[in-house]
C-alpha cells in the first residue's frame, strides 16, 4: 500500500468540508465530517468552519490549509453524497484512493432533477399553506405559473450572471409585475396574495431559521453571516416587488 | 376544520416535496420529508386554533419537525439537515420578511421594523423548537439506533 502524505489528507478534509458547506450543510456539522474523515484516515485533524472559509490543521505535523468557500444555493444531494461517502470510509468499505476519486465526481456533477420536474417543484412551493384560506382558488392556481416564472428567471439570471441577490431581485420584479397586471385586468382576484406566494420559492426564509439554529448553538459568526445573507436577499426581494410594481404603473398606466 | 386540516395536510406535504425538488434532495427522503413537513402544518393549525400568538403554533411545529425528522434520519440514514430544509419550508418566516423589507424600500420604518421583529420571533420560535427537539432526541434515539443496528447484525 502506498503511504499517503498528511497534506494530501488534509486537502481532501478540506474539499469535503468545502463541498458540504457550499451545498447547505451546518458548520456544526462540517466541521464533525471533516474531522470524523480525518480520523478514519489516522490523522486526526482539527477543522474550524465559518461561512467563508473552512481551516483544515492536522494536529501531528504543521500541514495546514485554508479554503475558500462562496455559500450557494442548497444542493442536498451532494451533502448526502458526501455523508455517505465519509461513512463508508470510516468503516474502510473504500479505500483513500477511491474516496478522493468519488469527492471530485461529486464536487464536479451529481444527480438532479430535470427542470420539467424543478418547475413543478417550484410551482408546488408556491401554493403554500399558510394562504389556503386567505386566497381563493383561482389566486392560488395562477400563483403556481406565476412562481414558475419567477423561479427560471432568476435561475437564468444566476446562470448567466454572478452578482449576488441580482437574481432574485429580478426574479421577483418579473413576479410582481405579472402579478400587478393580472390584477389589473382582473384575473386575480388579489395580486398581492399572488406576490406573496409565487415568491415562496425565492424568499429566505430557511436561511434565516439556520442562522438562528447557528447563532443558538454558539456559531455566532456563521449565524451572522447567514442572517446577513438572508436579510440582503430580503431587501432585494422587496425592493424586485417594488420596481416591479412602479413599472408596470409606468406601462400599464393603472 | 376537519376540511382545513384535510388540505392542510394535502398543501403541506406538496410544499415540502417541492422545495425538496429546489433543494435537489436525495430521492428516497422526499416522501418521508413531505409527510414530516404536513405533520408540523396539521400542528401548527391545530395549535393555532387554540393559541393565536406567533410563537407557540411555530415552536410546537418545528418540535414535531426536529422528532420526526431525526427519526427519520436514523431510519432512511441521512442528515437531518436534509429533512429540516425542505419541511421548514411552510411555517419560515419568508412572506413576513418579504414584507418588512418591501416596507423599509418604501420608506415605513416603523411597519419595517414591526414586521422585522415578527420575522426574528418565527425564526427564534423554530429554532428553539429545534433545539427543545434535538435535546429530546439525543436521549431517546441513541438505544433505536442500537437496536436497529442489532437487528441488523442478525
Amino acid at each position: 500500500m502506498e503511504t499517503i502524505t498528511a497534506t494530501e489528507i488534509v486537502t481532501l478534509c478540506g474539499q469535503v468540508g468545502t463541498i458540504l458547506l457550499e451545498n447547505g450543510a451546518e458548520t456544526a456539522r462540517v466541521e464533525n465530517t471533516v474531522e470524523y474523515v480525518g480520523r478514519a484516515a489516522n490523522l486526526p485533524v482539527v477543522c474550524h468552519a465559518t461561512m467563508t472559509g473552512i481551516f483544515v490543521s492536522s494536529e501531528k505535523d504543521a500541514a495546514t490549509r485554508i479554503f475558500k468557500v462562496r455559500v450557494g444555493d442548497f444542493n442536498l444531494q451532494k451533502v448526502d453524497d458526501i455523508n455517505t461517502l465519509s461513512r463508508q470510509f470510516y468503516r474502510h468499505e473504500i479505500s483513500f484512493k477511491k474516496l478522493k476519486k468519488e469527492v471530485q465526481s461529486v464536487d464536479h456533477e451529481s444527480r438532479d432533477f430535470s427542470w420539467l420536474v424543478k418547475c413543478i417543484g417550484a410551482g408546488l412551493v408556491s401554493m403554500p399553506p399558510m394562504l389556503l384560506f386567505k386566497a381563493t382558488w383561482g389566486d392560488l392556481f395562477i400563483a403556481f405559473f406565476v412562481g414558475i416564472i419567477g423561479y427560471l428567471i432568476s435561475q437564468f439570471v444566476a446562470h448567466h450572471n454572478k452578482t449576488p441577490y441580482i437574481p432574485v431581485a429580478l426574479g421577483s420584479l418579473a413576479i410582481s409585475f405579472i402579478a400587478n397586471v393580472l390584477g389589473d385586468v382582473s384575473i386575480a382576484h388579489d395580486a398581492n396574495y399572488i406576490i406573496i406566494s409565487a415568491l415562496m420559492p425565492l424568499v429566505p426564509g430557511v436561511p434565516m431559521t439556520n442562522s438562528l439554529r447557528e447563532i443558538i448553538e454558539r456559531n455566532t459568526i456563521s449565524g451572522l453571516v447567514r442572517a446577513t445573507d438572508a436579510i440582503m436577499s430580503g431587501i432585494s426581494i422587496g425592493s424586485g416587488v417594488i420596481v416591479g410594481q412602479i413599472l408596470m404603473q409606468t406601462i400599464w398606466g393603472g | 376544520m376537519a376540511m382545513q386540516l384535510v388540505y392542510g395536510f394535502i398543501f403541506g406535504f406538496l410544499s415540502s416535496v417541492g422545495f425538496g425538488i429546489i433543494t435537489n434532495n436525495p430521492r428516497r427522503t422526499l416522501v418521508p420529508a413531505g409527510i414530516v413537513g404536513a405533520l408540523a402544518w396539521i400542528v401548527y393549525i391545530l395549535v393555532e386554533s387554540i393559541n393565536h400568538g406567533l410563537i407557540m403554533p411555530n415552536l410546537l411545529g418545528a418540535v414535531v419537525i426536529g422528532l420526526l425528522g431525526n427519526l427519520c434520519a436514523i431510519l432512511v440514514r441521512a442528515p437531518v439537515n436534509i429533512f429540516y430544509v425542505p419541511c421548514l419550508v411552510s411555517l419560515v418566516p419568508g412572506a413576513i420578511l418579504y414584507d418588512s423589507m418591501k416596507n423599509f424600500t418604501l420608506g415605513k420604518d416603523a411597519l419595517a421594523a414591526y414586521g422585522f421583529v415578527k420575522a426574528l420571533t418565527v425564526g427564534m420560535s423554530l429554532a428553539i423548537g429545534f433545539i427543545i427537539a434535538e435535546t429530546i432526541a439525543n436521549k431517546i434515539y441513541p438505544r433505536l439506533k442500537r437496536y436497529l443496528l442489532e437487528k441488523e447484525s442478525k
